[in-house]
């Protein structure tokens, strides 16, 4: 038994060019990573923030970060010999040849301040964004934007509702005063659960459908079906065959979130915000903040989400499975497959926009895969449900259950020859 | 040629023709939609074929002093629009220079209701279109002004354009709306090409079928046919795809167009200088030549490889790095001046040349090749 699913899992280990792909795409996600890493000395200025005056931002710490940042200005202001009252407003005055008075040491402390400025600044300004935050004005907006109307709208709302009691919570639980890499100025949110992620997620999702369509029609392929099928194991075999393409399936996504989260957090030093809420307000990067549905750290959220995408891959690998077992060609699979993934992300742009049904159809694989940045997330559009992850999934797992039974059913009595 | 012809029917089965209808029609309502439903889009929507009717595809000094007296004109019947209202007296905008100049950046409540009202609600047309031609005045004035980083060869060109006083003067949209069109469409077909033609020669191997083929009369040159038939079918795929996607573009409308130099479209300054019509027809000719050398490639693959799921993701990182790299500078701005007027021309030329290289290698390795292993 065992060792039958490891000579099925051979079939897919031994492909050269699958090799060839998880290097190449392994590669390709190293190359994005250090091609995009020229903020990453700035970003180790947090670190400093946060040892110095904790991960919470209170009163009696931002008055010790500004009276620091005072003494530098003053430092400033020594070496430049003039009367500034923020590193601004030097460096909007500064002129082209001035530049040059400076050592590098000297601009490596005006930066550092800049930064330090940048930082304080924001900090200040928080509690003033998040009473501009209107949950209610926005939902209006939302509705208008997608055109919800009757049961749709009413849901939405309702939701919504939901939403800003839990908004009104976190601002009272002081989630959103941790410090965080600045999100309007670095975008690492985005970098890392929309760019690296998904590019993460697409390259599995294709070397996952090739091997498991590989090893659940190899029999065919190869002429040899009527000898493997009728050896005593006989059609249990596909059993062995779900299990070994599953067993692949991981191999394939540990591997690749290894190797690409490992060079990504070697890169960027995340060490010390893992305990920063993922709701901080410095995690902002376009009209609205990230604000999680429940209280939790980027540490936590990341393992959230690396479990979230491994199990729907492994459902993929499911889907695959029962139709490659039923199509019986893995040429046709895969494009059967990556249409599926398509139309059922398309499926909420069919829906009419006045019926929960348009809710529904979003409570998909690929609509859940592809927006995986804004898990867990209040403030995620039209997925906003506080259930769509954990239901998706289990909806997902019992329909890739039955799907895979029927077609392992039906194959054990249909004709192969 | 009866050979010919059933290879090309071998292609065409019944279910690679619903598959590619399948993928075509999602790739449609995930892509091209867009382009024909939304067009014209945005602040244009009421004019953007301005001044074409008028003044014909080019447009010089004197043409442009009376789109200018128009524009005034137009800007009378605002002010007379503005001044017959109260409520615009009321607020201080009774002149539509004292409604261009007001500080909109913080407005009382008053004006920014009475703004509303005349983008949104009622007199619509007149406000979005004054916006409108003060766009195209505006690219109009600048339009002997260079951008300072620049290549010689770009410096040269936008000059010898400006001596001929070719000039950005006609609405982007449109030529932006066809480009985005084209590369999607772009993507479609190869897509549908590379589907339909990758698996036929491995098929035939894969069932045993060489050892009886060969060894007809017609012997090993049914390699040969095979492709040529590959070629026929690309043919056929992408002509007929192009009859539906092209006429589907008729309807947005843009004929009046096709004349114009597509130099004289705002922001689209080219090596060359052909009309739209010709743009259009260059563009077909490129899709053309994108789908022949990527189906050499999936034959080529289909020659070697040992299965179908290697098939696949050996081809992979061509079409992905294609699209990612390749698609944009080489289909929608492959005569633009912001590509190196080079590059074009030899990156074809590199891949039709290495394309004619794998079909001889291949041919030659096809004839002495030991089919039994």
């Amino acid at each position: 038994m065992m060792s039958i699913i490891l000579h099925e899992c051979k079939k897919a280990l031994t492909s050269p060019i699958l090799i060839g792909l998880l290097v190449v795409f392994s590669a390709f996600n190293l190359f994005v990573i250090i091609s995009s890493s020229d903020h990453k000395a700035e970003l180790k200025i947090i670190n400093e923030i946060i040892e110095t005056y904790g991960l919470k931002i209170t009163d009696d710490s931002l008055d010790e970060f500004n009276s620091n940042v005072q003494l530098d200005v003053a430092e400033l202001n020594r070496m430049t010999a003039s009367e500034f009252t923020s590193v601004y407003e030097f460096l909007d005055g500064l002129s082209f040849e001035n530049q040059e008075k400076y050592s590098d040491e000297q601009w490596e402390f005006i930066h550092r301040l800049q930064l330090k400025e940048m930082y304080l600044n924001m900090a200040k300004s928080i509690d003033e964004s998040y009473e501009g935050i209107d949950i209610r004005k926005l939902a209006a907006g939302e509705i208008e934007k997608y055109g919800l109307s009757g049961k749709a709208a009413e849901t939405f709302l309702n939701e919504n509702e939901k939403f800003f009691e839990r908004f009104k919570e976190m601002v009272s639980n002081g989630e959103h005063k941790q410090w965080f890499f600045a999100g309007k100025a670095y975008y690492m949110h985005t970098f890392l659960f929309k760019t690296i992620f998904l590019q993460i997620i697409i390259e599995s999702l294709l070397l996952i459908i090739l091997t498991t369509a590989l090893i659940t029609t190899y029999e065919f392929e190869n002429k040899t079906h009527l000898v493997a099928y009728s050896t005593k194991r006989g059609r249990k075999l596909m059993k062995n065959k779900l299990l070994s393409a599953l067993a692949i399936a991981a191999v394939i996504v540990v591997f690749l979130f290894a190797i690409t989260l490992g060079t990504f957090f070697t890169v960027f030093d995340y060490s010390h915000v893992w305990q920063t809420s993922i709701s901080s307000a410095f995690n902002w990067e376009y009209n609205f903040p990230y604000i999680a549905w429940w209280d939790l750290s980027v540490g936590t959220f990341l393992i959230g989400v690396i479990a979230l995408v491994f199990v729907v891959l492994l459902l993929f690998s499911g889907l695959t499975f029962a139709l490659s077992v039923t199509v019986k060609n893995s040429y046709i699979t895969f494009f059967l497959v990556a249409a599926l993934f398509v139309l059922l992300w398309l499926l909420p742009s069919f829906m009419p926009k006045s019926a929960n049904l348009l809710f529904v159809s979003a409570y998909t694989l690929p609509t859940l895969l592809l927006a995986v940045s804004s898990s867990f997330m209040g403030s995620s559009g039209l997925i906003l449900f506080e259930n769509f992850e954990w239901m998706t999934v289990s909806c997902w797992t019992v329909i890739t259950i039955v799907v895979c039974y029927m077609s392992y059913k039906r194959f054990i009595k249909i004709d192969i020859s | 040629m009866r050979i010919l012809l059933n290879e090309v029917k071998k292609i065409f089965t019944w279910k690679t023709m619903l598959l590619l209808l399948f993928i075509n029609s999602l790739v449609y309502f995930l892509l091209i939609e867009f382009y024909i439903e939304y067009f014209p889009n945005g602040s244009g929507i009421y004019s953007y074929n301005i001044g074409l009717e008028k003044y014909g595809v080019t447009m010089d000094d004197d043409e442009f002093i009376d789109f200018k007296k128009v524009y005034d004109e137009i800007v009378d019947e605002a002010t007379r629009y503005m001044q017959s209202r109260e409520e615009f007296v009321a607020a201080g905008l009774d002149t539509y220079e004292l409604f261009q100049a007001y500080d909109w950046g913080n407005p009382s409540q008053e004006a920014s209701a009475l703004r509303d009202d005349v983008f949104f609600g009622k007199k619509t047309e007149l406000f979005w279109d004054l916006q409108e031609r003060e766009r195209l005045i505006e690219f109009y004035n600048f339009r002997k002004s260079i951008p300072e980083v620049l290549t010689d060869n770009q410096r040269d060109r936008l000059n010898e354009l400006i001596a001929e006083e070719k000039f950005g003067v006609y609405t982007e949209i449109v030529i932006r709306n066809f480009k985005s069109y084209i590369t999607n469409v772009g993507i479609a077909i190869l897509f549908s090409v590379v589907l339909v033609i990758s698996p036929t020669i491995l098929r035939d191997r894969s069932r045993g079928l060489l050892q009886l083929q060969y060894t007809s009369k017609k012997g090993r040159n049914l390699f040969k046919t095979k492709l040529l038939a590959g070629y026929t079918a690309t043919f056929i795929i992408i002509t007929g795809l192009l009859t539906v996607y092209l006429g589907l573009y008729s309807l947005n409308n843009t004929s009046m167009f096709f004349k114009v130099r597509i130099n004289t479209f705002i922001a689209n300054e080219s090596w060359y200088d052909p009309t739209f019509f010709q743009f259009i027809m260059l563009c077909v000719a490129a899709i053309y030549l994108i789908g022949f050398i990527f189906v050499t490639l999936s034959m080529s693959f289909s020659n070697v490889v040992p299965n179908m799921v290697s098939l696949i993701g050996i081809q992979i990182p061509f079409v992905v790095g294609f699209l990612i790299f390749g698609l944009n500078r080489l289909l929608p701005n492959m005569i633009l001046i912001w590509i190196p007027k080079w590059l074009t021309p030899f990156s074809y030329g590199g891949m039709v040349i290495v394309c004619i290289i794998f079909i001889y290698y291949l041919i030659k390795r096809e004839k002495k090749i030991d089919i039994l292993t």
